[in-house]
This record gives structure tokens, C-alpha cells and sequence, in this order.
């Protein structure tokens, strides 16, 4: 539910486009904006050593993995800490699978799928040399339910059973739902079946721990690796280095390939000054990584080395409008369609920065997502809307004179100007959208309150895991999920065929079988038009001419560089 | 006096200056011969027509938008290059004979159109800022001037307060966690909140010295009540520092409304401000330079234009005085 | 001398306290709970409920001032038990959002204010008194009318207009600078003086001119004054009577301004740090204005108006030092 909230940042505000990792691929081939004429290959295999530059704008949200949870850090976990499963690495077959990380398989559920067993590997160790047994692992799952520190992925608390009353290891000690009969086995007990429980214990609260550690604000400045690389030096608002950890053994870990010798995130570098340094690609800059650039240095990108550096990697995260159906006229269904009809999707994408940018979907589900299914119920040329189509819709419900409606909006460029075209759109076919501008910082807070939010929203949602729709579909449009506070499913949408689907595809085993039950719901979903979805994102990286090892990975890094197989071409290069 | 906001800024410059030149005296020169004077001065009369010029686009906007042909919202895809991150195509940030000043990136919306739109905030928020400050300035510098004591020590304290205050980052905090409604009476008020001490400073100081002269204590003897004394007898005398406080004081709230919009808590768009345009700009300037250096420009001109003419007003007054 | 002193200082800490208690009480009743935003985004309202309760957030609002202002001077912590958080004193709030005390997020970022500062202020004392000497000597000339012209244009160009300006011309065109980028100086002296030269041109421009003029009104109109005549009747060396006598109490002024603006500029030059990305306290307080980081954005409000009070002070206290004119106590 967090990628949300890094998705929109990304979206919303060029600034924080230089966020590190909101981007998304179907396939673990990058491809060159340009079909790459120079002939760089971003894929070719690094060498071991050297520091990898990323240079970002934005600060990690936490060190502490049961904290964090947005698309920027997610990635940046998978350096120092390791989990049980974990999103395959992006040069996978199939990127979007879960794979085993510190497990020696994927889960082995029972028969009644109430209870799931891991068997750890031999010979995992922490930075400080001690080792991961099971019940550090089980530690590290149980400060989830700290009140204070378990903020961040949900998916733990929603899954595994625990006692109401349960507040982590520091309050209420031990989780007996989770056992350890040995040193390196470790069992879960569910409230209820979920078959995709791999992609639950892949998450990056589900992080080992040694016991006892981590309480109050110990893991603010402080990281116990597990990964590859441990934390070096920490200033907050500005430097993250990490080094090597030693007591990390690569005949463990089939995931990280831990090239370079360090790491060096540049943080709180102005989105212009790292384009600028990007195009310039001096000193250590040539090893550099980032963010998607800004639209305003598209055009930049003119001569043939710029065009072959340039590497362009579609998003998982889609764009839309949702559409009050709880609010007068919208709870027409022809209305909405109408409003689906009318959108200039090409204005929109146009504000989102062009078609480098982003894509247009007329799916929730987007392309890069296991579950997407292609179909499109609301066609117009060249995707500009179809006026006349529109105004016939709203004649039919008894709107012919248009009306005026509220559109919350996000008081950030981008997200201002999308709305901007939405509203123009709109004017065409006789609806006046008023826009209702809503702090930034407070957007969210707002749209997910049903008593506040308007007639409509303009956000994002990126899934959880890619592996399946199941993060994609039910927040935003199980009708049983409309809540008074934090409510994600912004129509409102509360149809009995849908949730009852919901709950089927839910309870299915065979994961492809699930997927493409989740497309065929979409397109049902989309016939009921209770949003339209507007682009996805896709990202343009401008990497530094000395790096490689460039793919994306729809999991781990919301679809952009998956930095588990970053690395140098030369790394004695200067 | 540049405004009072530290950085938009710069607090003591040229406002201690001008009080100090201000406070000379209080004789005031006929209207006419200001006029007289200001009109065989080429300086100002450039300036005055440039503002003069700016009034007028604020004005007509409608109708000067319906002459060049495309409103301030509009958008027009077919004058940018979505495959470029949406840049204006041809050269000048898409100058042409469609769009006279370009477009701006991303929706391909008329640069003419918003910069015309964009005079009307300017203007309005100024002037009505100016006009707020100027009442709440002189009747609190006037009330603590002329009774002293007690009033003159609250109003006193509350202006220490206000003038120690970090007004820019508090403006900034205030206006973002406000809700944004009607945003420009917000930014009016605001401005004008932070901005009376500057003059009630100098009023109360002119208003103490004129409070001791003969015509005041002969309307004392004579029974008249201490409110009008006050507006009848005390007020009229310091019409010139007034006039030369208040013009100057226009040219720091047209930035101070630009700086804030710049910052993003100003105007709401899709309403144009310059400020704002500017600021949409910041990344652009090295692709599409023209569209900074229009907002940019027509801005710089209209400070400068305010600055001249208020430097111009008050050297007329001041050399009137000294005669 | 020493009542005055005590005086002063007593009206200090009560203006201080006043922007306080106006600051907090402003926060509270505008700004979103802080316990929603701590909670995250997968929050239910029990969580809430804790959260209030282990901060005190359900406390009145006087209570939760006082343990404030207590927090300032003695230190607190926010929470209780082994996930207490410890903020030391001067702890003037904490940050959920980066989870940092916001007394060391500052501390963090004042060298960056204070070297844009105090660079800008040599650029302008020099400049803007200099200028204003030579216009105030030459009053009339042409030498005298550019300066003003140059002095009305500086006074009106937004800074971040002219940042803009500079950065077009002298990089992107001319490329004379390198795209500014923080560099400690330690890394290399030479790059971070040059990410610094723009900023501090920027800064300057604004606050020279205003100096300019003022330097100029004040030394004519203390070359008018009697004392001087008398000193040149006297047969004093014009060199001498410049030094002496001129010079001083023309100056006076400009010393008390300088002040004044040196320590706002202390507190954050929120548009130029923004402008050219510098890690310093403004662009602090514009990124936590940004994220509604409300301990944050407090903490900025109160250490800018601190450094004003204090400036007042030391202004006060020089202006009796240097102005002979002006006598403390009596």
C-alpha cells in the first residue's frame, strides 16, 4: 500500500523523480530510447570492484526495513539485508517471480494452506559474524507489530495469525504463532489461507535480526547487515556508503552478484544538478546511477553518445482518476463512462512529460504486471477522447447540460498540470471541473478519508508484488475495504459480483490460473468505469558511461535498476 | 522601503533609509507641483508608463486574450513535442504568430495569455496588500504615537514581535497548512499582517512630534476628543511620509506575492502568476530560456518601475521640504 | 550599562517566548496530527490512539507547550519504555519523519547558512559601502548616476530571478562556473568555493544596492552638518576630517542594519539555499515545509528569530560603542 504514496511522489513532482528506484519492466531487457546505435550494452556482465555513485534528491525513508517501505528504499534493502524469499533479480527468466533468498525453497504449505514452513541455509551469518538462525529471523518479523517501529508493509499483521492484543518483542516478547523447532526451520501459522505467502515473507519487513536488538531508535543510525554490504557511514539528509560485509558468503545468495566493492548514495542533490552532472558524466559521475531524469532534459538528449547512454525501462505503476460512485451524477454509470470517453489521455500524458515518460494504459493492470490483460472499452483516434461519443453517454443519463464536479489535486507540477488537462477535457462535453488543491504533504490523508475526499482524485498505485494482480486490484475495489481512514479504494466501488471474485481468485492456488482471472476482473471492473486509468510511468535513466549491469526488476525495485546486479565495466576507470 | 521579508528580503536596507529621509519634516508639497516636477523626469515617466501599461493588460485581460487568440488555460498539443518531454517546438520557446510569447512545456498553454492573466494578480494582490498595510500601519502608528503610554507600549511590543518574527519560513509554513480556499485574500493578509510594522514604525515616530505642536494642543484645548484629533488634525500632516512609504512598499509586496508563488505557496494554479511561472521555468531555462526570461522580465520591470517612481516621488518631496 | 543589559535581555527571552508560544499554538491548531503521520500509512485508529497517548499528544494544549519549552532547556523524551526516543536539551522538537532531534538537523545545516552568509555579507559591505562612498563624493556626477541606476536595477531584481539569470549565463553559456554541486571543502577547496561564488553573488546584489544608497543619503547628509564645517574651519586635514569625522557617524547606520540583516541571514536564506540546492537551514525549512515536517518547520521559525533578538542586541550594544552620540543608562 506504501508504493502508492513513492509512486505518486515520483509522479507528482519532477523533484522527486530523482528518487532512486520507482520504475518498472516487463521484460529484464532494458531497452535504449534510441534502439542504442552507439552499441553500449547496459547488460554486459561488471567487473568485481570499484564504488557505484547513485546520486538521488530524495533521503531513504528509513534505515530500519520494519520502517521503510516505498519503492526507493525497497531496493536499496536488498544490498544490506536479506529476507526469506525475495523478488528474483532482474536478469531473472521471469523477473516478477519470488525466488528463495535465505531459504533453501519457497514455502512448503499444509494441506489446508493454514500453515507455511521454511527451511533456512546452512552458514548465513550477520555483519558481526554471528549467525541467522531461525529465531533471529523470527525476531525480526515479530518488531512488525511494535506500534512505534512496525510502520511500514502491512502484509505481515494482514497474514499471519497473531493475539489481537500482540505489540512486538519489545512489549508483548515472544509471537508463539511463528515457531522454531530447530536452529533452521521456522513455521507460520495463518489467519486463513493465502496462497501467495512466498510473496508475504518476501517483503522487506521480514528481515532477520539478532534478538533483543533494534528497539526504540537503535536502527534509525544503525544497520545489522545480512546482505552483501553493511552500512559504512551514515549522514542523514546527505551520504549513505556502504562497504563489503565480510561475513556475507556468495555460495549463499543466488540473487546478488555484489560486484562493486561500495556504494555511495548522494542524497539531497537537486533534481537539475544531477541531470547536469549525468550530462556531463565527469569524474566519479562516469560510475554514477540516479532517478529517472527530468522531462526538461529529454530534449537535451540529442547527440549520439547522450542517446546511446540513454536506457528507458516501463513502470509498474499506473495512473488514474478515480471517480466518486458514491456522489451525484457519478453514481451513474453512463457518466462515468462518459468522463472514461472524454479524457484527453494524450493532454495527460503530455503533462506527465511526454510519451518518453509515460504510457497510456486503458487497463488497471498495467502491461509490465503479471495479470494484465490487453483490452481497451473506452477507444478514441490518437486517444485524445471521443467527444461525441461522450456527450451521446451523458444525453442518456439525463446530463446533456454537463455539471460541475470537484477534483482533488495534489499541489505539485505535474500533478497540477494533470488535473489542468482533465479539467479541459471535461469542458468539452459540458462538465466543469472545479479543482480543489490539497497540500502535498497532506493529499493522502485527505482522499483516503471518504468524508473529505470529492468527486474525484487523481493518484497512483504500484502493486506490493508483482508476481500477481492480488496487490493491484483488491485495495481499490474490494467493496469491503472501504474504510473511514486510509481507505484506498477511492470510488468507492462496492459491487457484489466484484468482491465476491475477489475473494474467489483470492483463494485460487494455481498462481497463473489467478492471473488470468484477475485480467478478465479488470475488464469487468472497467465496464462498471468506476476510474480511469490514465499512463503508466516508464523511466529514462541517463547512467554514467562506466556502469552496467542494468536491469530492472518489477519487484524488488518497482520496476527500475534492480541494484543487486549494478556494477563497474573498468573499476580502476577515472 | 523594499519589503520587510528578510531575503525577499533584506529587511533594514532601504527601508531604515527611507524612513530617516522620510522623517525629515512633514511639510507637504502641493500636488501639483509633485506632478509638475515628476512629469519633466524621464526616469519616472518611463516608469509610470510601464505600470501604467501593466494596469491596463490587467485590466483588459479578457479582451486582450481574445485578440491574440488562445485563453490562458487552453491548451495546444500541437505546439509542443510530446516525444521530447513535451518542449515547444520551433525555436524561442515557440514563438510564432499563434503564440506571440511562446508556450509553456508540457501543455503547450499560451505564454501571452498568462503572462497578460498574471498582471491581474500581480496587481490586485499588491495593491490590495498595500492598501491593508498602509490602514493597519498608520492608524496603530498613529494611535501609539499620539497616546503613548499603555498603547504605545502593547502596540510597541506587538511591532518588536512582529518585526523579530522569521516572516518569510513562517508565511511559507502558514499559508501550506492552511487550507488552500481563497489562497490570494490568504496571501493579502498575510503579507499585510507582517508587513505594518515597517510603517506604524515610522507614523508613530512623525505622530509623537507632531502630537506637540501648537495647532494640536490648541485643538486640545478647544475640547476636541483624542480619536479626532488624531485622524483630523495629526493624520493630514503626514500625507507626504505616507505617500512616499506606500509607494514604496508596492514594489516589495509585487515580489513578495512573485517569491511566494515561486515558492509554491502563492496563487493557485491552473491561475497564472509570474512567480509561478518562473519557478515552473527552473528546469527549463537551458532548453526554453525565452520562457524564464519573459516572466522573468516582465517582473524585474515592474519592481523596477514601482522603485523608480517611489525614489522619484519621495526626492520631489523631500527637496520641497528642505525649500 | 549593566541594567540596560538586563533589561535587554529580559525583553529578548520575552519576544522569544511570544514567537514560541505563537509558533506552537499556530501548529497545533493548523497542522495535520502529527500522530497520523507517525503512524504511517497502514494505520488503524487504536494505533493512533497509542501513538497520542505515549506522546502526549492528548495532553491540553498548555500542558504539551510547557513540556516543550521544559524540553529546551532540561531535554525530553518523547515515549516511553525501551522505544522511547531521547531528544537532549536544547531539544527543540523531534522529527518523526527523518527521526531526528530537530536541534542536530540544524546544527547539521548551519555551517552551509553561515558560509553563505557571512560570504554574501563581505561581497556586499564592500561593494555596497564603497559604492556608496564613491557616489556620496561624486554626488551629482555621471560616476554618481550609474551608481543610483545600477542600485534601483539591484534593488529590484528578485534573487531568484537573478540566480536564475547568473546560471544561464555564466553556465550553461559562458560555462565559466561548474554546475554547482556541494563539495566539503576538505574534498576540494577550489570546487566548493565555486559552488559557493553564485550564491553568494546572488545574496549580495539586493543588500549592496540598499547599502549603496544608504551609505550615500547618510555621508551626505553628515558632510552637511555644522560639526563638520567647524572641523574643516578648524584647518583640519580633509584626509582627517574624512576619517574622523565623516566617515564614523555616517557609517553608524550601516552597522546597525548590517546587523540586522547578517542575522536573519543566519536563521536561512530560504530562496537562495533553494535555488541553488546548498544544504543549509533554509532549504531545511523549505524541504520540511514540503513534507509538513512541523517540528521542523518550528524549530527553523524559532532559531531565525533567535538570531534576529540576538542581533537587535548586539546592535544596540555596538551603537553605544561606536556612536558617541548616543549614551546607555541614563
Amino acid at each position: 500500500m506504501n508504493r502508492r504514496f513513492a509512486l505518486t511522489v515520483a509522479l507528482s513532482a519532477a523533484t522527486a523523480l530523482g528518487l532512486s528506484a520507482c520504475s518498472g519492466g516487463s521484460s529484464n531487457t532494458p531497452t535504449n530510447a534510441t534502439g542504442g546505435q552507439s552499441g553500449t550494452s547496459f547488460t554486459a556482465t561488471p567487473t568485481k570492484g570499484g564504488t557505484v555513485q547513485v546520486l538521488q534528491n530524495t533521503d531513504f525513508s528509513y534505515l530500519d526495513p520494519a520502517r521503510g517501505f516505498d519503492g526507493g528504499v525497497n531496493n536499496f534493502y536488498r544490498l544490506i539485508y536479506r529476507t526469506l524469499t525475495t523478488s528474483a533479480p532482474g536478469n531473472a527468466k521471469d523477473p516478477n517471480a519470488i525466488v528463495p533468498d535465505l531459504a533453501t525453497s519457497l514455502g512448503k504449505p499444509s494441506a489446508d494452506g493454514l500453515t507455511w514452513t521454511y527451511t533456512l541455509k546452512k552458514g548465513l551469518k550477520f555483519d558481526d559474524g554471528s549467525a541467522i538462525t531461525a529465531a533471529t529471523v523470527k525476531f525480526g518479523i515479530e518488531r512488525s507489530w511494535d506500534p512505534q517501529i512496525g510502520i511500514g508493509s502491512p502484509y505481515a499483521k494482514q497474514v499471519i495469525d497473531a493475539p489481537k492484543s500482540y505489540q512486538g518483542p519489545y512489549k508483548s516478547g515472544e509471537l508463539s504463532t511463528i515457531e522454531t523447532p530447530d536452529e533452521s526451520t521456522i513455521v507460520f501459522h495463518l489467519k486463513k489461507p493465502f496462497p501467495e505467502f512466498d510473496a508475504v515473507v518476501a517483503q522487506v519487513n521480514m528481515v532477520p535480526f539478532p534478538q533483543g536488538s533494534g528497539a526504540g531508535d537503535e536502527f534509525i543510525n544503525k544497520v545489522v547487515a545480512s546482505g552483501p554490504y553493511k552500512l559504512a557511514t551514515f549522514t542523514p539528509g546527505s551520504i549513505v556508503k556502504l562497504e563489503r560485509n565480510p561475513n556475507w558468503d556468495q555460495s549463499t545468495d543466488d540473487v546478488r552478484t555484489a560486484m562493486p566493492d561500495g556504494w555511495q548514495f548522494n542524497i539531497g542533490i537537486d533534481p537539475a544538478t544531477i541531470d547536469e552532472r549525468l550530462l556531463a558524466g565527469q569524474g566519479s559521475d562516469v560510475d554514477a546511477i540516479s532517478g529517472t531524469i527530468q522531462a526538461s532534459t529529454l530534449p537535451r538528449l540529442q547527440t549520439p553518445q547522450l542517446k546511446g547512454r540513454t536506457l528507458t525501462m516501463p513502470g509498474i505503476c499506473t495512473t488514474y482518476m478515480g471517480l466518486n460512485t458514491t456522489k451525484k451524477p457519478l453514481d451513474d454509470v453512463r457518466v462515468r463512462q462518459a468522463i472514461n470517453l472524454a479524457i484527453d489521455k494524450t493532454a495527460v500524458q503530455n503533462a506527465t512529460g511526454g510519451t518518453q515518460l509515460a504510457t497510456l494504459t486503458s487497463t488497471i493492470v498495467p502491461t509490465t504486471v503479471a495479470g494484465h490483460k490487453d483490452f481497451d472499452l473506452y477507444p478514441s483516434t490518437g486517444n485524445t477522447g471521443d467527444v461525441a461519443a461522450a456527450k451521446k453517454l451523458l444525453a442518456d443519463a439525463g446530463q446533456a447540460n454537463g455539471f460541475s464536479m470537484e477534483l482533488d489535486q495534489r499541489t505539485l507540477p505535474v500533478a497540477q498540470k494533470q488535473s489542468e488537462a482533465v479539467q479541459e477535457s471535461l469542458k468539452k462535453i459540458g462538465i466543469t471541473v472545479n479543482l480543489n488543491p490539497i497540500d502535498a504533504s497532506k493529499y493522502y490523508e485527505t482522499i483516503g478519508t471518504p468524508t473529505q475526499q470529492h468527486d474525484a482524485a487523481i493518484t497512483g498505485w504500484c502493486p506490493d508484488w508483482s508476481s500477481s494482480a492480488a496487490t493491484f486490484i483488491p485495495p481499490l475495489f474490494d467493496g469491503r475495504n472501504i474504510l473511514p481512514k486510509g481507505n484506498s479504494n477511492l470510488s468507492q466501488l462496492d459491487d457484489p459480483a466484484v468482491n465476491k471474485r475477489i475473494d474467489e481468485i483470492g483463494a485460487m492456488t494455481d498462481i497463473d490460473a489467478a492471473n488470468t482471472a484477475w485480467g478478465d476482473l479488470d475488464e469487468q471492473i472497467m465496464k462498471l468505469a468506476p476510474v480511469v486509468p490514465l499512463n503508466v510511468a516508464q523511466y529514462v535513466y541517463l547512467p554514467g558511461s562506466n556502469v552496467t549491469g542494468l536491469f530492472a526488476s518489477p519487484g524488488a525495485a518497482a520496476g527500475g535498476i534492480d541494484y543487486v546486479l549494478v556494477g563497474l565495466r573498468d573499476p580502476n576507470k577515472k | 522601503m523594499t519589503s520587510p521579508f528578510t531575503e525577499l528580503e533584506r529587511a533594514g536596507g532601504s527601508g531604515a533609509e527611507s524612513a530617516q529621509a522620510a522623517a525629515l519634516g512633514s511639510g507637504t508639497p502641493s500636488r501639483g507641483r509633485v506632478l509638475r516636477v515628476l512629469r519633466r523626469d524621464v526616469g519616472a515617466m518611463l516608469a509610470l508608463s510601464y505600470i501604467v501599461l501593466i494596469i491596463l493588460m490587467a485590466v483588459f485581460a479578457p479582451l486582450i486574450v481574445s485578440v491574440s487568440g488562445w485563453g490562458p488555460l487552453e491548451f495546444d498539443q500541437s505546439a509542443i513535442d510530446p516525444n521530447l518531454g513535451g518542449v515547444p517546438l520551433g525555436p524561442w520557446g515557440g514563438i510564432s504568430s499563434t503564440h506571440w510569447f511562446g508556450v509553456e512545456p508540457g501543455s503547450g498553454r499560451d505564454v501571452f495569455a498568462r503572462i497578460v492573466y498574471g498582471a491581474r494578480v500581480s496587481m490586485t494582490i499588491a495593491l490590495a496588500a498595500t492598501t491593508l498595510t498602509t490602514l493597519l500601519g498608520v492608524t496603530f502608528g498613529l494611535l501609539a504615537g499620539y497616546f503613548g503610554g499603555r498603547t504605545d507600549q502593547l502596540i510597541s511590543r506587538v511591532m518588536d514581535f512582529l518585526m523579530a518574527f522569521p516572516a518569510l519560513i513562517f508565511m511559507i509554513a502558514v499559508l501550506s497548512a492552511l487550507p488552500a480556499g481563497n489562497r490570494s485574500t490568504l496571501l493579502v493578509v498575510v503579507i499585510s499582517v507582517f508587513g505594518w510594522p515597517y510603517l506604524a514604525r515610522i507614523v508613530r515616530g512623525q505622530a509623537m512630534s507632531t502630537a506637540q505642536r501648537e495647532f494640536v494642543e490648541a485643538a486640545r484645548a478647544s475640547g476636541a476628543s483624542g480619536t479626532a484629533i488624531v485622524f483630523r488634525e495629526i493624520l493630514p500632516n503626514l500625507r507626504s511620509t505616507i505617500i512616499v512609504m506606500v509607494t514604496l512598499a508596492v514594489p516589495g509586496y509585487i515580489g513578495t506575492e512573485a517569491g511566494l508563488s515561486f515558492l509554491g505557496v502563492g496563487v493557485i494554479p491552473p491561475q497564472p502568476s509570474w512567480g509561478q511561472m518562473i519557478a515552473s521555468s527552473v528546469t527549463w531555462y537551458s532548453v526554453d530560456p525565452m520562457y524564464f526570461a519573459i516572466p522573468g522580465l516582465f517582473l524585474f520591470l515592474l519592481v523596477m518601475s514601482f522603485t523608480v517612481l517611489g525614489d522619484r516621488v519621495r526626492a520631489v518631496i523631500d527637496s520641497g521640504e528642505a525649500r | 550599562m549593566a541594567r540596560y543589559l538586563v533589561n535587554r535581555v529580559a525583553a529578548m527571552a520575552g519576544i522569544l517566548l511570544l514567537v514560541c508560544l505563537f509558533t506552537y499554538a499556530v501548529f497545533f491548531l493548523f497542522s495535520p496530527d502529527p500522530a497520523v503521520q507517525i503512524c504511517g500509512k497502514t494505520c488503524t485508529p487504536e494505533r493512533i490512539d497509542q501513538i497520542r497517548d505515549n506522546l502526549g499528544l492528548d495532553q491540553p494544549f498548555w500542558s504539551q507547550f510547557l513540556t516543550f519549552l521544559k524540553g529546551i532547556f532540561v531535554g525530553r523524551s518523547y515515549g516511553d519504555g525501551v522505544s522511547a526516543v531521547q531528544c537532549s536539551a536544547p531539544c527543540l522538537g523531534y522529527s518523526f519523519q527523518s527521526s531526528q532531534p530537530v536541534t542536530d538537523m540544524m546544527l547539521q545545516r548551519l555551517p552551509v547558512s553561515a558560509t553563505v552568509a557571512i560570504g554574501a555579507a563581505v561581497l556586499w559591505l564592500l561593494g555596497g559601502v564603497s559604492a556608496g562612498l564613491l557616489s556620496a563624493v561624486r554626488e551629482g556626477t555621471w560616476v554618481d548616476k550609474t551608481l543610483t541606476g545600477l542600485t534601483l536595477g539591484g534593488m529590484s531584481i528578485p534573487n531568484y530571478v537573478l540566480a536564475l539569470v547568473l546560471q544561464y549565463v555564466l553556465v550553461v553559456r559562458l560555462q565559466w562556473l561548474p554546475f554547482p554541486q556541494a563539495v566539503p571543502f576538505s574534498d576540494d577547496p577550489v570546487q566548493w568555493f565555486l559552488n559557493f561564488v553564485m550564491p553568494w553573488i546572488v545574496l549580495a546584489v539586493g543588500y549592496a544596492a540598499a547599502y549603496t544608497r544608504l551609505t550615500r543619503a547618510n555621508v551626505i547628509d553628515t558632510l552637511q552638518e555644522n560639526f563638520l564645517r567647524t572641523a574643516r574651519a578648524k584647518g583640519l586635514a580633509p584626509r582627517l576630517v574624512w576619517r574622523r569625522h565623516a566617515l564614523r557617524p555616517a557609517l553608524t547606520p550601516v552597522v546597525t542594519v548590517f546587523g540586522m540583516d547578517f542575522a536573519g541571514l543566519l536563521g536561512g536564506a530560504l530562496i537562495t539555499e533553494t535555488v541553488f540546492g546548498l544544504n543549509g537551514v533554509g532549504k531545511l525549512a523549505a524541504d520540511s515545509i514540503a513534507k509538513n515536517d512541523q517540528p521542523v518547520i518550528m524549530g527553523v521559525t524559532l532559531l531565525a528569530a533567535f538570531f534576529v533578538v540576538i542581533g537587535n542586541v548586539v546592535v544596540d550594544l555596538v551603537y553605544t560603542v561606536i556612536d558617541p552620540r548616543v549614551r546607555v543608562g541614563t
